[in-house]
């Protein structure tokens, strides 16, 4: 009898399901990393004003052009379960505030390759973690510092403010005309909403907004093919692609009284199951005519509030058609329930779900002109010059379908940049300057530090330096030379800072890089800034994402599925 | 499995048996393999596993349990310590992975102990009282009694248990968080409830320990002044976790008293907030578990109508019924309405027109919740005794204002300033789903420190210390005992250091020294009349610069039972599987 161990005779042991497949320590931790620079290296050349598009094709054969970090990524199927973490930072990033999903998933790429020196020199993660942390902190109190306040109201500002957002896209020569649909679009739906009241007693809430801006739901973006980019343009009011159900019915009114409804204008069966038995000849004739005349009813009920307009969600009948003719009231059909929210709200009309409940007060008079447009082939109704909308309609223009998307996501991303600035007014320089003045006063801060968290500290300051180095790089020209005079700018500020105040006082450089030339300009003067709440979310999603990669040093395939 | 030839078994049966030492031999290896998955999460500097399933679903953990639960652990004996790992989750809610580890190690050396000479019996039983031992050493000599339990104790505790963690290097924020939510939901405890506390610490007790159970309760109890003093529960329950990425995890915060519903407005027309009015009177909230949709009669019903007038009545009707019960639920005072069903578009207008807040397919799991916090019920048909529909106002749940709130890209309804019981949200931001799961896991272990040092009033100093102390104390009541037992005892006593071993390992620090002088220490502190050596025995690992230091003073604590609990499973969970001596797998 063997006595000890498992003895040769016995077979191996097999505690664990045989498909399981483990990589851990060292191993798990280096693939860990090189996963993530593959994943970073895929989206570095779409950074900045000099990126390149990257089209991409789906199994179904369908395409996408885009330079959006987000959209790139989504589209591409990665098996690696760190690189598959990492590409849900950029989700979140999109989500969270929609625009710097590049740089994200750049930092955060090169965070890790940075700490790939002190995990082969046997640091352990959970220290790199906590030099990771303390930077972090530091990092963000030195964006403070930088932080500079805007006037949401100072257009000038605003503009040159989405301008360097979108002045990498693909919609660059139109800058202008996109600025001002995204500055427009977004005051247009800007809501103050209802602070809460002071009977509350301290009820500290982070998330009270001032401000509401519900760009999904308000600013519809409707893309047409054909046409120019110059033709694109934001409603005071909304659009949607919709023919009149009769043509006999008025194409354009002034000043139209509007009902929205989301009831069916036409017969139709209650919910229990009918069943119909007859076995009298009256009876049939009776039946049709109750269905008649409960359209009828219901129409007269609308007649009696003399609108100009009747929407409904669902279908209208032809008898119900004929009426509104005949009462010279133009009707549409099968409008989508978010369409019809936003007529809503630029008419200030109330949604009616019965006809019998119609009121004085439901009725939208908001709406300055109703016009029919023929557009291409397609007919729109336009709903124009509301008194006071809060939602509108943005018209894209453009050479194709692919051109347009590419525009539509370059337009949103510009108003998520407007609205971030609306709840958070604070900016920070762009084209680098930011990440040089957080690498350079990391390097300060990390020489007083004591103890192992020191190199991976100074680890951070140097990874923050990957933004202005993928810029001058996008831009071709020499990295090394231009990253080292902004650094060296960024020093010299500081020493001066340090002579004339004896240190503490943080100083202001917002020298940073000219993404399309590659030279050195004040950001001041340049006027690149981006929003303070993109900045900070980049720079704290990437550290802790790459906290959570280092600390893993175990990688367990085929496990079960997750059963809670 | 390799299979014995059948016929050396002497057996017929359709199947393979393994007997012996062969066994043993393989559940303890099977054992070990398990422990050792866990071993490299443990402690302040113990890192994460990730795992990944069929579908290439990743899971980020620190959670022995959780660990132990996604791999797919064949072997039976494996099992066991699996399920040990699961029961202290439940049981306990922290320590699962120290506990798995105990229990590999007290089995190793259980078979050590075989393969010398020992039958199985004599190492269970020697187990057994060095367990006995170990408790009341523990609820004697470890346990430092908080009559009136500070914050510093509940955070320190929350922190310990969480400093190996995903969120350990936020740890005083967290730790914050941790605290506030459970004294949150605060609620005066039933008699049977404390019955349980009690239960709870004693169970395989012996005399010594009914007494020190008894102390420990009296002291706890504080001055009974003509009764018991009211003792609290903390119904974790009542803790909401919600999980949203985007921002950083600096930004969780705590809804004090509020609740968070992960629901939206049905419709846009209805207001993004109401609150409750200047006098005072709370917003009334109404919970439905019905359908606001349009009435539809039952399968199987039918209705033979003559008139065909009537079919139109019938339609109507059918309106108005839904109509009728939306205006009761607003008669009675409700500004917010959940259901847990759909609500039909028909109905919205009324909504809209008595601004009310209306969201439906809720949660039905969260709808009780709140029901519970705002002092409501959650109604589930309105009909009466009499055969008709009202909708009483008792059931109404009150808060002082709701509110919706945009979160990343969605929207979440916020209701703050409950009126019935505790309530309390954990609202979690991080960077992706990954993290928000694992740090949900580690916040709810924290949580249930802390509810077991508030309702239990007692701590033990972590960081190896209890287990350096039981270590020495075992290896000198070994002598004392003159049987066989003795040397299973002083096993006993070894496998405890497994605990300091293993932070230490992990650490990446010299283990044996440090193990050494941590015993050194505690012998010293054990031996010793004087007074100035009574602290000695709270020393434990001081695992950042790799030295020892007083944990009770550096403020890494547990709550005893989680201690006792672990050490009483782990020694049962070795039990069971030591005394198995045949293992018979039927052929199916």
């Amino acid at each position: 009898m063997a006595s000890a161990g498992p003895s040769p005779g016995m077979g191996p042991i097999m505690v664990l399901n045989s498909k399981t497949q483990r990589t851990h320590g060292r191993q798990a931790q280096i693939g860990n990393i090189a996963a993530a620079r593959a994943v970073a290296d895929i989206i570095r050349s779409t950074l900045g004003p000099r990126s390149m598009l990257k089209m991409l094709l789906d199994p179904m054969g369908g395409i996408v052009i885009t330079n959006d970090g987000n959209c790139i990524l989504r589209e591409v199927d990665v098996s690696h379960p760190t690189a598959k973490s990492m590409i849900e930072l950029s989700r979140a990033q999109d989500e969270e505030v929609g625009d710097g999903t590049t740089s994200v998933i750049i930092l955060a790429g090169e965070m890790l390759i940075n700490a790939e020196p002190f995990v082969r020199a046997n640091v352990h993660p959970t220290v790199i973690v906590r030099g990771y942390n303390y930077a972090l902190q530091e990092a963000l109190s030195i964006c403070e510092k930088l932080a500079l306040t805007v006037d949401v109201h100072d257009a000038d500002r605003m503009k040159a403010l989405v301008q360097s957002c979108i002045g990498t896209k693909f919609s660059s020569r139109w800058n202008d005309i996109m600025i001002d649909m995204a500055l427009k679009a977004v005051l247009t739906v800007a809501r103050e909403t209802p602070t809460i009241s002071s009977t509350h007693g301290g009820v500290s809430d982070v998330y009270s907004q001032k401000m509401e801006v519900d760009i999904k739901r308000y600013a519809k973006v409707e893309k047409i093919p054909g046409g120019e980019i110059a033709d694109c343009a934001v409603l005071s009011g909304v659009m949607f692609n919709k023919d009149v159900t009769h043509s006999k019915m008025r194409r354009r009114i002034e000043n139209p009284r509007i009902l929205l409804l989301d009831s069916p204008l036409e017969y139709k069966k209650g919910e229990s199951q009918t069943n119909v038995e007859i076995t009298d000849e009256e009876d049939w004739n009776t039946l049709l005519k109750m269905e008649e005349e409960y359209v009828e009813n219901m129409c007269m009920e609308i007649i009696a509030f003399k609108p100009d307009i009747v929407i409904t969600e669902k279908g209208v009948s032809d008898l119900a058609q004929h009426y509104f003719a005949k009462a010279n009231i133009t009707a549409f059909r099968r409008l989508r329930k978010t369409d019809n929210n936003r007529v809503a709200r630029a008419t200030g009309a109330t949604i009616v779900s019965r006809t019998d409940e119609i009121r004085e007060s439901d009725i939208g008079t908001g709406c300055g002109l109703f016009e029919m447009r023929k557009i291409g082939e397609e007919y729109f109704a336009f709903f124009e010059q509301c008194k006071d909308p809060k939602a509108c309609t943005i018209i894209l223009r453009g050479g194709s379908k692919d051109v347009l998307n590419e525009i539509e996501r370059n337009l949103t991303d510009a108003m998520l940049v407007v609205r971030n600035v609306v709840f958070d007014p604070r900016l920070l320089p762009g084209g680098g300057a930011t990440e040089m003045a957080v690498s350079v006063g990391l390097r300060k801060a990390g020489l007083k530090l004591e103890g192992v968290q020191q190199g991976p500290f100074l680890a951070v300051g140097e990874a923050m330096e990957v933004i202005p180095r993928t810029l001058a790089q996008n831009c071709g020209v020499s990295v090394i030379r231009t990253v080292t005079q902004l650094r060296a700018k960024h020093a010299a500020a500081y020493e001066e800072a340090e002579k004339e105040n004896g240190g503490g006082v943080f100083p202001k450089c917002n020298w940073g890089l000219d993404g399309t030339t590659g030279k050195l300009v004040d950001m001041e003067e340049f006027g690149i800034w981006e929003p303070f709440s993109v900045k900070i979310q980049t720079i704290k999603t990437a550290v802790e994402s790459a906290c959570m990669i280092l600390r893993i040093d175990d990688i367990v395939f085929g496990s079960k599925k997750k059963g809670h | 499995m390799s299979a014995p030839n059948p016929a050396s078994t002497g057996l017929f049966i359709n199947g393979q048996r393994e007997t012996g030492q062969d066994v043993r031999v393989g559940n303890v290896t099977a054992a070990l393999a398990v422990a050792n998955i866990v071993k490299t999460s443990l402690g302040p500097v113990g890192l994460d596993k990730m795992l990944v399933d069929d579908i290439g679903d990743v899971l980020i953990t620190n959670d022995g349990a959780t660990i132990l639960k996604s791999l797919e652990v064949e072997h039976p004996a494996a099992r066991v310590l699996v399920d040990l790992a699961k029961l202290q989750d439940q049981e306990v809610g922290d320590g699962t992975t120290s506990v798995v580890i105990i229990a590999s190690e007290l089995l190793r050396r259980g078979n050590d102990l075989v393969k010398n000479g020992i039958h199985p019996t004599t190492i269970i039983s020697g187990y057994r009282m060095a367990l006995k031992a170990a408790v009341s050493y523990i609820k004697k000599e470890m346990v430092v009694n908080v009559s009136e339990l500070g914050d510093d104790h509940l955070i320190n505790a929350a922190k310990t248990s969480m400093s190996s963690k995903i969120i350990g290097k936020e740890t005083d924020f967290f730790s914050r968080l941790a605290v506030d939510a459970v004294k949150s939901v605060k609620m005066n405890a039933t008699a049977a409830d404390v019955a349980g506390y009690d239960a709870m610490g004693s169970g395989g007790g012996g005399g010594a320990e009914r007494l020190a159970e008894s102390a420990s309760a009296t002291a706890a109890g504080g001055t009974t002044a003509g009764g018991t003093k009211q003792r609290y529960k903390y119904p974790l329950s009542a803790i909401h976790i919600l999980k949203a990425h985007g921002k950083s995890s600096m930004e969780s915060n705590l809804i004090d008293g509020g609740f968070a519903i992960n629901a939206m407005r049905a419709a846009q027309g209805m207001p993004t907030f109401v609150e409750m009015s200047m006098d005072g009177t709370p917003v009334k909230i109404a919970m439905l578990d019905m359908n606001l949709q349009r009435h539809r009669m039952g399968m199987g019903v039918q209705v033979i109508v003559k008139d065909p007038a009537e079919i139109e009545n019938i339609k109507r009707r059918e309106m108005d019924i839904t109509k009728e019960r939306i205006r009761k639920i607003i008669d009675a005072g409700a500004r917010v309405v959940l259901t847990t069903k759909g609500v039909d578009d028909l109905c919205m207008k009324y909504f809209v027109e008595a601004g009310i807040i209306c969201a439906r397919r809720c949660n039905r799991e969260d709808l009780k919740r709140l029901a519970k916090a705002t002092g409501g019920r959650v109604v589930t048909t309105m009909a009466d005794m009499e055969g008709n529909e009202t909708f009483d106002a008792e059931c109404l749940g009150g808060c002082d204002s709701v509110r919706e709130v945009r979160i990343g890209d969605g929207e979440m309804l916020y209701v703050y300033g409950c009126r019935g019981h505790g309530a309390s949200t954990i609202v979690l931001r991080g960077a992706n789903e990954y993290m928000l799961d694992e740090m949900d896991r580690a916040l709810h272990d924290s949580l249930c420190v802390v509810k077991r040092m508030l309702e239990s009033n007692t701590l033990v100093p972590g960081g190896g210390a209890a287990e350096a102390a039981l270590s020495v104390y075992l290896d000198d009541y070994a002598t004392t005992i003159e049987t066989r037992e003795q040397m299973v005892i002083q096993e006993y006593a070894d496998a405890l250091l497994v605990i300091p071993k293993t932070l230490a390992v992990n650490a990446a620090k010299d283990a044996s020294e440090l193990v050494a002088r941590l015993r050194s220490v505690h012998a010293k502190g054990q031996h010793s009349e004087d007074m100035v050596d009574y602290g000695l025995k709270f020393m434990g690992l001081d695992l950042i610069e790799g030295t020892i230091r007083d944990n009770l003073a550096a403020g890494v604590v547990e709550p005893a039972i989680s201690k006792i609990k672990s050490l009483r499973f782990a020694t049962e969970a070795a039990i069971t599987i030591l005394r198995i001596d045949d293992r018979i797998s039927l052929n199916k």
